[in-house]
Parts: structure tokens; sequence; C-alpha cells
């Protein structure tokens, strides 16, 4: 009887023990200035994704071709001023934000859950299964990610489905590499040992042990890989490889707008600006939380 | 002064690395290893565009085209053939140093590629030479200074560096620098005053980046045992810096440099386009949106074996650098 | 006092973190005569390797801060000079050897340039003239001269301390400082390289300050004995009067840690509690809640020094009023 409540008792210690973590965590977190600016812009984003049908029209303000109205410059009706086609830029921002944190979003998913399981593999079972594995990556590795990213766009065509699947693929090596160092550093260590010695299967000793102690730098990564993921899908969308038009992206609004930059440049710079808050944002956050997840720095 | 004595040491380096002093072994293995890379690269893409929805044969002819014509085609082009024979057709013609011909223009695409590749070397080339030059010295700085206002705003103007878009900050400085300024042309390749403002749009992000490695290993590399034994020893607070730190926490920065040509290369498609530079960057996007796939290919075969090339030679130096890795190999 | 390398007197260094400052040490007096060694003893923690960074004026400038206090080293006062005074004082008068020895020499460089290195700094030889005598310092630590070129991975732990001693001595110092030299070896290891100092302090006519924990290492090499707890030097005195007359509890424990090897069956007597919170030390004795002789006014005042004889005192409340007062141990 007694033995039962100890058991409970330890597992609710150990409950605990994992909130107060993540607890700590968001507190040193919230020392970092710079971090806290970043969860505050990348919340403004949030909020702007989210919000965005009441902040503005989307078929009036973002897609309704006005050509009357074209390249105003920013005044009272037009906070960021009218594109050449008469669309209202912040409008179009706006609406532009749910693509980017989608698409990012996404994309990291699919490289952190693909890749992520085959570094996990590779890693924990070492030998000719993590040779194989690292072989292929090395050639995934050859080519620069954006790169590989426009030949699979440009292979299976524009559209937003294809963009996820490029930027995602072309993760997928990064993510690899990461879970596999990760899993690396922890699986020789004795708790994984113990675990093994009780029967534990090889999937759960992934699931449980391995993945939760190794979480940190994986963590960090993918934050920042959200980040480069943005600057990817606007870099495929000024080149037209991505989102195409009349869809409000802020790469192809930018593209929309260079020829114009003579006289107009606010056309190409507050996208600009939007992209570079969002990735700046997501940077910081990554940022502090390297800081706040090192134990060194405890 | 001190800078001058500075660059002349990281020259001292590169020089001495080319020299020799490193084993013989050692570059051939990892020559060797590059083989089946590149094969394998080759055989991705190759892959990847053959997964291009619609009729390559049909595209080549036009709209005018019979059925009769366009099935002749596929036969003369072994379009119909499987992947593999296909490509084994490729890799052989590629020894031959024959990547095809263009779809478009009708010319050889190794040839085209031949003749723009040097102005994307020459670009890239610059971009990095620049970011190299600038970060290291300001991160070693910064990270001797830390916490001071040098240190702070750097590392704000680096965070700001990555985030930027390079097809945007190409934008900007045409913006400032070519159509308010008039001081560079806004695009095109003529001289050297046209290299300036690509070059610097490239050179940004990677700097930014690199800046930040070299500042935090440096940072990692002030707190080991080493430096107070030289410190101990009586060794100048610059020499400790110079001599026993520096070479340390270059060793990450280098590798950090391996991977931000790769992303420079990726920059370079963009920013040529902006600036209208006659690379292959540029080059590439136009084949892609004229669907000319034998151009598409060797492009991006070339940007990989360029990238591989640039990280054989980091490994070198890697193993010029640190005397454990060069045990390994002797 | 001119037969003293080493006098320190009052010093007092802070440490300034984010969460506190902390009395790293605290007001200590020790010196070093000529040609002796002083064995400087205490948990992790007490002061020792900040007392020696102090010596070298290589306390980390944004946390650390040396508060007051005089070091005269070889006449010469170390608090007034210049930073590069300082440098040219540093591994040619005084030399020091550091804890790790696996961590403590630079991997890209070779060993025999790390040794000539001091040599170069500090005397006015050629590069070849320093490299011959890079060679004879090797040979001086057993090392065969040979391995000059050799990078530090490729020896061992023991190999490595060899060389780092052959750094510290390559311009024959005055004053060795060794902090805890041999902790991190093997212990044949250990005793191999404690030989060697003991050889070379002997050869070279150098005084030494051996920080260390090991009471057993102190009663291989050490002339004098100087405790230190919690940033203050709590017992000092000659190596028989520290273990023959032993004064300070703190002390006492100190030696019943020790497991007796010919009583198996008594228990151990480790010294119950922890140091002290560094961020905040307490009113009286820093001792006292861990001592168990401890008396009231241990508590709220902070004890003086008790001489009992030209080089013995102890700091500590229970001599005060007797000086004859025993130990539970019997051993003064």
């Amino acid at each position: 009887m007694s033995e039962n409540t100890e058991f409970v008792k330890t597992e609710q210690l150990l409950k605990t023990k994992k909130r107060s973590q993540i607890v700590d965590v968001w507190r040193r977190l919230r020392r970092s200035n710079t971090a806290v600016i970043g969860l505050i812009l990348i919340f403004i984003f949030l909020c702007m994704a989210i919000f965005a049908p009441v902040i503005a029209n989307y078929e009036d303000d973002a897609l309704k071709m006005n050509v009357r109205e074209r390249l105003q410059s920013p005044g009272i009706g037009h906070w960021f001023g009218t594109d050449e086609l008469g669309r209202d830029i912040f409008a179009r921002i706006v609406y532009g934000t749910r693509i980017s944190l989608f698409v990012g979003i996404i994309s990291v998913s699919i490289a952190l859950t693909l890749g992520g399981t085959l570094g996990a593999i590779a890693g924990y079972y070492g030998g000719r299964i993590d040779n194989i594995i690292m072989r292929v990556l090395d050639v995934l590795l050859a080519i620069p990610t954006i790169l590989l990213a426009i030949t699979i766009v440009a292979a299976l065509g524009a559209s937003i489905l294809n963009l996820m699947i490029a930027v995602g693929v072309s993760n997928i090596p990064g993510f690899a590499r990461v879970v596999r160092a990760a899993v690396l550093s922890v699986k020789d260590q004795e708790f994984i040992e113990a675990a093994k010695a009780i029967g534990a299967r090889d999937h759960t000793i992934i699931l449980k042990h391995v993945l939760p102690n190794s979480m940190a730098p994986i963590i960090v990564f993918a934050t920042l890989k959200v980040a480069t993921a943005i600057m990817a899908t606007a870099s495929l969308s000024f080149i037209g490889l991505g989102i195409q038009p009349p869809t409000p992206e802020w790469g192809s609004m930018l593209a929309g707008g260079r020829a114009y930059i003579r006289d107009n440049m606010y056309i190409v710079l507050y996208p600009g600006l939007a992209i570079v808050l969002t990735v700046l944002s997501l940077n910081l956050i990554g940022d502090g939380l390297r800081d706040a997840l090192d134990p060194k720095l405890k | 002064m001190r800078i001058v004595s500075f660059y002349l040491f990281i020259l001292e380096y590169l020089f001495c690395a080319t020299i020799g002093g490193i084993v013989v072994k050692y570059i051939l293995r990892r020559l060797l290893m590059l083989l089946p890379v590149m094969i394998g690269v080759i055989f991705l893409v190759f892959f990847i565009i053959s997964l291009t929805p619609g009729d390559a044969a049909s595209m080549i002819l036009g709209d005018g085209a019979t059925e009769e014509t366009i099935r002749e085609l596929r036969i003369e082009m072994g379009f119909n053939d499987p992947l593999i024979i296909q490509y084994g057709r490729y890799m052989a013609d590629l020894l031959k140093g024959d990547m095809g011909t263009s779809y478009s223009t009708g010319r050889s695409v190794a040839g085209e590629i031949g003749q723009r590749f040097p102005n994307t070397f020459k670009l890239t080339v610059t971009a990095i030479i620049l970011s190299i030059l600038i970060s290291i010295p300001i991160g070693v700085v910064s990270a001797t200074k830390q916490y001071s206002i040098f240190d702070n705003i750097g590392m704000i103007v680096a965070l700001i560096g990555i985030s930027m878009p390079s097809f945007w900050t190409g934008l900007i400085l045409i913006i400032a620098f070519s159509l308010k300024l008039g001081w560079f042309p806004s695009g095109g390749m003529r001289g050297i005053m046209s290299l300036i403002l690509p070059a610097f749009t490239l050179a940004i992000a990677s700097t930014a980046s690199i800046t930040r490695t070299t500042r935090s290993s440096m940072l990692e590399v002030i707190r080991q045992d080493y430096i107070n034994t030289a410190k101990a020893k009586g060794v100048s607070k610059g020499k400790v810096i110079r001599k026993h730190a520096l070479k340390n926490a270059l060793i990450p920065a280098i590798t950090v440099i391996g991977l931000e040509f790769g992303v420079l290369l990726g920059g370079a498609v963009l920013t040529e386009t902006v600036f209208s530079w006659p690379g292959i960057g540029r080059l590439m996007v136009e084949s892609i949106q004229r669907k000319d796939t034998p151009m598409v290919l060797g492009c991006v075969i070339v940007f990989a074996l360029s990238f591989s090339i640039v990280n054989l030679v980091i490994d070198i130096l890697y193993a010029y650098i640190d005397p454990r890795i060069k045990a390994n190999y002797s | 006092m001119n037969n003293k390398v080493l006098a320190i007197h009052n010093l007092k260094v802070r440490y300034l973190t984010e969460d506190g400052s902390v009395e790293a040490v605290n007001g200590i007096d020790i010196s070093v005569d000529k040609r002796k060694t002083l064995g400087l003893v205490g948990e992790t923690g007490a002061g020792k390797t900040t007392t020696a960074l102090s010596i070298l004026r290589l306390i980390p400038d944004p946390p650390g801060e040396i508060l007051s206090g005089n070091i005269e080293l070889d006449g010469i006062d170390l608090m007034s000079i210049t930073e590069k005074e300082m440098e040219k004082i540093r591994g040619d008068l005084v030399s020091m050897i550091f804890q790790d020895p696996m961590t403590a020499l630079n991997p890209v460089i070779n060993i025999g340039e790390q040794i000539s290195e001091a040599i170069s700094i500090h005397q006015h030889v050629t590069p070849d003239e320093a490299k011959k005598k890079a060679k004879e310092m090797l040979e001086l630590v057993g090392i065969p001269g040979a391995r000059w070129a050799e990078y530090p991975h490729q020896f061992s732990g023991g190999m490595k301390q060899r060389v780092i001693i052959a750094i510290a001595l390559s311009c024959s110092p005055k004053l060795l400082i060794a902090d805890e030299p041999t902790t991190a070896l093997d212990v044949t290891i250990q005793a191999q390289v404690l030989e060697l100092m003991k050889e070379l302090k002997e050869k070279m006519d150098m005084s030494m300050l051996m920080i260390t924990h090991d009471l057993g290492v102190v009663a291989e090499v050490c002339d004098d004995v100087a405790i230190m707890y919690a940033g203050r030097i709590i017992e000092q005195g000659s190596l028989k009067e520290i273990f023959k007359s032993t004064k300070h509890p703190y002390t006492e424990g100190l030696f019943n840690s020790v497991p007796n090897i010919d009583d198996r069956k008594s228990e151990l007597k480790p010294i119950r509690g922890l140091m002290s919170d560094p961020y905040n030390l307490p009113v009286g004795c820093a001792f006292c809640d861990r001592c168990d002789y401890a008396l009231e006014k241990c508590k709220t005042e902070k004890p003086e020094k008790i001489y009992f004889s030209e080089t013995h005192f102890a700091e500590c409340h229970l001599y005060k009023e007797n000086i004859d007062f025993q130990l539970n141990s019997g051993k003064n």
C-alpha cells in the first residue's frame, strides 16, 4: 500500500519537475531583452495573421485592382500607399502574414518530422544504417538549400503546396543532422542503458528518453529554420516560383513593385520591412532560447 | 596598426595552406569522396526534374507541331526510354564535357554556362572575401570587449543583417546609392563600379553570420584554461588574442564560412536577378521560366560542384589549422 | 622582509555577479619564506585559487576585483605596478601551474613552442637558443627533447602536466604557485609528478605555494601549512605544528575525514553540513554551524588570531580564555 503511494508521489514529483523546468526556461527567456522584443514582434504578426479579416477586407483592399488609385503615396486612406495595380499595400502585407507564417511553420514541421526521424534512426542505431543515411544526406547537402528548393518547385510547378514541399524537403538534411547529433550526445548516457536493461523497446526509448533530453538544440534550430523558411518563401515568390499573383505575398509584392522603385520606393520598402521584422523576431527568439536552454549558463 | 598585422596573419595562413605541409593523402582522400557525392547529386537533380509535368518534346517544338513530329522527336531525344537509361546517357555525355543543348536557344549548355560562370565567380568570391575581411576583426573585438557599446551595437546590427533578404537589400541599395545618389549603376556588368553594389548586397548576410560565429567561438576560447596558462607566462594581452585564441576560435568560424558560401550561391541567384548581373544564377532563373530543362540541370550541377569544392578547401584548411585532425590522416 | 619571497597582507577580493556579491577572500595574511613550501589547504570554494590568481593579478576584471591588501613579491609591491610591468613578472619571477592538465595546453601549438615562448618573452635570446633551452626543459621533466614538435593531444595526462611544469620553470622563477597540480591525475602518476616537483624545487632553489585539498600531498611536500575556510586563514603553522598539535576544529575535522586504514570498523567522520553560502556569509565565525565545539559567541563575534607559537596561530574563540583547551581527538 505504502509502496503504491511512494510511486505516485515520485511520479508527481517528476511531473512537477518537468513543468517547473519549462517555467524555469520561460523565466530565463524573459530576462533577455532582445528575446522579449522578438516575442512581442512575433505576437503582433500572429495577431495580424489571425485577425486579418478584422483589420482589412480581403476582397476590397487586398485583391481588387483599382487603376485609378494606383501608386499612391502613403497617407490617411492608405497607410502604406497603393501598389502598381491600386491595391492597398498595408492590407496586402496583413494578408501576406498569413501565408508567410503558414508556409514557414508547415514546411519546418515537414522537415522536422521527416528529417528528425532519419536523424534519430541514424544516431540511435549507428553502424551501417548511420553510414547509409549520412551518405544520402551528404548528397542532399551538396546543393545549397535555396537552390534545392528552387529546383523542386521548378520541377513540380509553382503552387503553395509545392512551395511547402520544396522548402520542407530542402531542410530535411539540416534537421537530420541536428537530431542525429543530439541523439548521439544523449544515447551513451547511463539512463539509456538503464532503460535498455529493464527491457524497454527501441522506439519507446527513443521517444520517451532520448528525444526529450536532447530537445534543446532541436528547438533552437527549428525556430531559426522557420525564419529561413519565411525568407525562402519570399525569395521563391520573388523570382516567380512561389505564391502566384494576385495572392498577396511579401516576396511577390517586391517583384511586382520593382519597376517603380525610382519614384515610389514605399512599394518595396514596407513589404521588405515586414520580411525583415518577422525573420528578425524569430532570430531573436531563437537566440534567446539558445541562451535560456544552455546548461552552462545556469 | 594592429588591424594590418591581423590581415597579414590571415593571409599568412591561407598562403601556407596552399603551399603544403598538409599530407597529400588527406587531400586525395577528400577528392575521392567528392566523386560519389557528385554522381549522387546529378542523379538527384535528374530525378527531381524528371518529375516535371508536361511533355518536353511538345515544348521544344512549340504549338504548331504535329503529333507525328512530336513522337519522332521523343524517340530521337530518348524521352521514351526509362529514367536510368536517360541518366546513363547524360553521364556519358557529361564525361565528354557535353551538357546537352538548350531547349530554347539551341546552343550548347556547357558553352553558355562556361561563358557566364566567371561572372558569378567574380561576384561570389568578392562577396565572401569582403565578408571575411570585415567579420573576423569585428567578431574578435566584440568578444574581447564583451558587453561594451561596440559589442552590443555590433550584435544588433549583425542580427538585422541576417534578417534582411538579399533581394530586398539589393533593391534598397539601388534606391539609395544608384537612383538617389547616382554613385553606382543599377544593373549590368560594366567595370568595377557595377560590381560593388551587388557584392555588398551578397556580403551583408554572410558578414553578419560569420561575425556572430567568430564572436561566440572567440568567447568560448577566451574562457579556456590554456588562455590562462598563456597569460600566466607573461604573454601580452594582444598576443594572447592573436596567437593563442584566434587560431582556436577560427576552427568553427571556418566551417561557417564554408556553409555561408553555399547560402551565398543561393543568394547569387536572387542578387543577379535584381542587378541584372550576367551570371549563372540569373541564367538559371531565366531557364526555369523558359522551361529549358538541360540548362537548369547544368546550372544546378555547376552550383553543387562549386559548393563541394569550396567545402573541400575548407576541410583542408581545417586540417592545416587543427593538428588533431591532421594526425588522424597521417 | 628579505627572507620572504612572498608577503600578502590583508587581501580582500570580491566577485560581483548578477546574483549578488561574493567575498571570495576576506582579509588574509600569508607569507612564503625563501626556499620553503607553503601548503594552502581548503575545500572547493574556500578562496585558494582566487588568492593565487590575485598574486598574478589575473582575476578576471568584470566580475572580480581586488578590494584591498598588499602583495609583495621578492620586495616588489605588486599592487602599484603597471600591467606591462606585471607581464614582465609573470612567468619570470613567479609562475603558476593550473589545475587540469588536460585543458591547460593550447591544442594547436606544439609543446616546444609553448615552452620557448616563455623563454623568448623574458630572456633576450635568439629563437634557436630558446628552442634549445626548451628541449633542455623537456629533458629536465623527463620527456625526450626530440618530442618538442609534438602537440598536446599526443601526450598522456601525466606527461601533459610535466610539460606544464616545464613551461612554468623555464625562466627559473623564484616562486612557483601550483594549484592542485595532481588532483586530476591517477594516483601512481600523482606520486611521480610530486617527486619531480620536489626534485626540481631543490635543484632550482625555488619557493612554492602548493594549493591542495589533499593532506597527503601536504605531508609530502610542504614545510608550512595554511588552512583556508570561507576566504579566511583559520589556522597556520609549520607542518609539524599543524599535524601534531592541531588547534582549529575545522582542521581537526579535515584530519578526521581521512579514513583510518588501521581501524576498519570505526565509522567515517565527515564534517557535517556544507560550507556557508558565499553570497551570504554569516556574521560570526563562518564555521560555526558545522562546529562540534561551537560557543554562543561564535554566532555573533568573529574570532581573532590566537598565537600558540611564533609561527602557529588559529582563529578560534575556544582558545581566547583557555589557551590550553584540548580538542576531542586529543591531538594537541
